[in-house]
């Protein structure tokens, strides 16, 4: 007989998942947010990566079907929000959008119902595109996806109607303070983890755990990998959102095969199957890259200083990868929730 | 007009070789190799850093080193991800494969590197009244030549038949006494010599060869074998040459509106993963359950 899996995110609703995370971020955002100017920065984009990492792990990370559409949620997500918000009289004067559709140059919106509006726009396409792509399974879902990401960029790159085009959109508001883009992380945490622990998330990760069995039992796959989908774009459209306003600009590139990947492996680093993972996979890999950029500028780190040529970041972030991967297939926290560290000694 | 119609079957062939070595490694292990785009980019770099060296001799020493790095990516990586479910190998590729770009950059710096490849190729000549480059007509050759060659390999060697057997139940494959390693080992090989031709066939017509070279034609191929059928090295093929002849055909007649070409094309992939989500070698209600 084959062992019994270690499955993982069966969660009913425990306080201690929820707030070991929240608290884990809030502190961390604070106490390195506010160490240094750079390193705002740097905590800002990582609570977009982490909004991004969830919005995966609610339909990757429970489903177990790949997706590469969601860089497109994020990038339509960033557009509509970048232009809703951009001053009117940038739009109607810069270089790059002459072609801009009045209407769009015309219009302007306040940065929290932006946000709002990209979230719905995200929530709304992801829903009617999940209507067909859902019927799909495996790599032709992957690729299925992935096409859906080929046609947001090529029409985005090439489009100077309905934005910049292959340029930057300028004069996208930023964030005033951490505390926004913190917030709006913490939730969509609270969110995805009421999400994972409904009958939805769970009947979800029924179907990934065996897809002949969960239909038996009367779960409908298909319905519940379409509402999964919908809601994580959502989410998705609100991740790209929030990035362009902590970088200040929209430029199409940003949202593409890195951000799909890179996002894509946070979670599998972290571990897929929960919430807990898709933290701790957005904290190694954020972090990773910090300490070695920092390196590569010759900074001291806890009075260490290494100094590191230029180049190396870049193939040690990948290293990082493959080598977390040949050594935890199934990710840091093996896709379990946060719980507090078990000291006492186990029995068997 | 003939240029045209040689221009779509040479990039068709071409994608074809690409998503056959693709097709090889996902049909023995369930691998999406992202990392082929490297092998190619690798034989691209090596062609143009020997090309003082006699063309024979130089794509000699492109295809030994690409074939090595395909074995060695699976020795040290893929062999020890085996088993671990396509969605983690998937990403583990992606990462090997941003690993190779930066290593590249490193070694061959950021700026594209360039040189004459086989310049006697990009010259004309008359067919029918109507004047081709050699280039194309080399293109069309070559991919026919080693078609038919890796056709005799699949079809009619023992090596071959174990391949086939393998894509379509690696389990019962071995347990018939298929030897995995060896077998696993000999399709990267096999890929790796693909990758190799495919680098030389792109850098004859494009000899700007940057870090990011291969990534191009790597995903457009992976599109082909998913779009031709998955699971048989035939559909795979010919999913790769579909891609390349729609997008150049579509390069050709959309004029002005060229530029969506790409929008175009992944809109006919979708549709036709709808209607045939096992691809277009398989059954109507024929598709992967997990």
């Amino acid at each position: 007989m084959e062992k019994i899996k270690n499955i993982s995110g069966i969660t009913r609703f425990s306080l201690t998942e929820l707030f070991g995370p929240i608290l884990i971020i809030t502190a961390a955002s604070c106490l390195i947010g506010f160490s240094s100017a750079s390193l705002m920065l740097t905590v800002q984009f990582a609570l977009c990566y982490f909004v991004m990492v969830l919005a995966l792990q609610v339909f990757v990370g429970n489903s177990g079907v790949l997706s590469f559409g969601h860089g497109a949620f994020a990038m339509l997500g960033a557009f509509v929000s970048g232009l809703l918000t951009a001053p009117v009289r940038i739009k109607n004067n810069a270089l790059s959008m002459t072609d801009l559709l009045q209407s769009i140059a015309d219009i302007q919106v306040n940065l929290y119902l932006s946000l709002l509006i990209a979230a719905i726009v995200g929530g709304v396409v992801a829903g009617i595109t999940g209507v067909f792509l859902m019927r799909l399974n495996g790599l032709a879902a992957g690729i299925a996806t992935f096409a859906l990401l080929g046609v947001a960029y090529n029409f985005f790159f090439n489009n100077t109607k309905f934005g910049p085009g292959s340029q930057a959109l300028p004069g996208v508001p930023k964030f005033q303070n951490l505390f926004i883009p913190l917030l709006l992380a913490l939730v969509a945490l609270v969110l995805v983890y009421l999400l994972n622990v409904s009958s939805i998330g769970r009947t979800l990760r029924a179907t990934r755990e065996d897809n002949l069995a969960a239909p038996a039992l009367g779960i409908n796959i298909i319905r519940v990998r379409r509402i999964a989908f919908a809601l994580s774009g959502a989410l998705a459209g609100l991740a790209g959102a929030m990035y362009s306003h902590v970088a200040g600009t929209v430029q199409v590139q940003d949202y593409y095969l890195g951000f799909t990947f890179l996002t894509l492996s946070m979670l599998v680093i972290g571990g897929s199957g929960s919430i807990w993972g898709a933290l701790v996979g957005t904290l190694l890999v954020i972090s990773v890259g910090q300490v070695l950029l920092m390196m590569e500028q010759g900074k001291a780190i806890f009075g260490l200083s290494i100094d590191l040529p230029n180049g190396a970041r870049a193939i040690f972030i990948a290293a990082t990868l493959v080598v977390a991967l040949l050594w935890r297939s199934s990710g840091v926290t093996n896709g379990k929730e946060f719980a507090f560290p078990n000291f006492k000694k186990k029995s068997n | 007009m003939i240029q045209a119609i040689l221009d779509a079957i040479s990039l068709g062939g071409t994608y074809a070789l690409a998503a056959l070595g693709l097709g090889l490694v996902f049909g023995v292990m369930r691998l999406v190799n992202f990392a082929h785009a490297e092998l190619i980019t690798i034989s691209a770099y090596i062609l143009v850093v020997t090309n003082d060296l006699p063309l024979l001799v130089s794509f000699i020493i492109a295809a030994v080193v690409t074939t090595l790095l395909a074995v060695a990516m699976e020795l040290l990586i893929y062999r020890r991800l085996r088993g671990t479910g396509p969605a983690i190998m998937l990403i583990a590729s992606f990462g090997l494969s941003v690993l190779l770009q930066r290593v590249y950059e490193l070694i061959f710096g950021a700026l594209p590197k360039s040189a004459a490849i086989a310049p006697w190729m990009s010259g004309e000549v008359k067919v029918a009244g109507a004047s081709v480059t050699i280039s194309s007509i080399a293109t069309v050759v070559i991919t026919i030549v080693i078609l038919l060659i890796a056709g005799y390999l699949i079809e009619r060697t023992s090596l071959g038949l174990q391949l086939r057997a393998a894509a379509i139940d690696f389990k019962t494959a071995r347990l018939l006494g298929v030897r995995s390693n060896r077998l696993i080992a000999a399709a990267f090989a096999i890929s790796g010599v693909l990758a190799a031709i495919v680098g030389f066939i792109v850098v004859v017509e494009n000899p700007q060869v940057s870090p990011m070279y291969g990534v191009n034609i790597t995903i457009l191929a992976l599109v082909g074998i998913v779009i031709g059928g998955i699971s048989s090295l035939r559909g795979s093929a010919l999913g790769g040459f579909m891609v390349g002849v729609i997008l150049s055909l579509l390069n050709t007649f959309l004029g002005n509106a060229r530029v969506y070409a790409y929008s175009w094309l992944f809109l006919l992939v979708l549709i036709i993963l709808l209607v045939r989500p096992g691809g277009i070698m398989s059954k109507a209600n024929e598709m992967e359950r997990v």
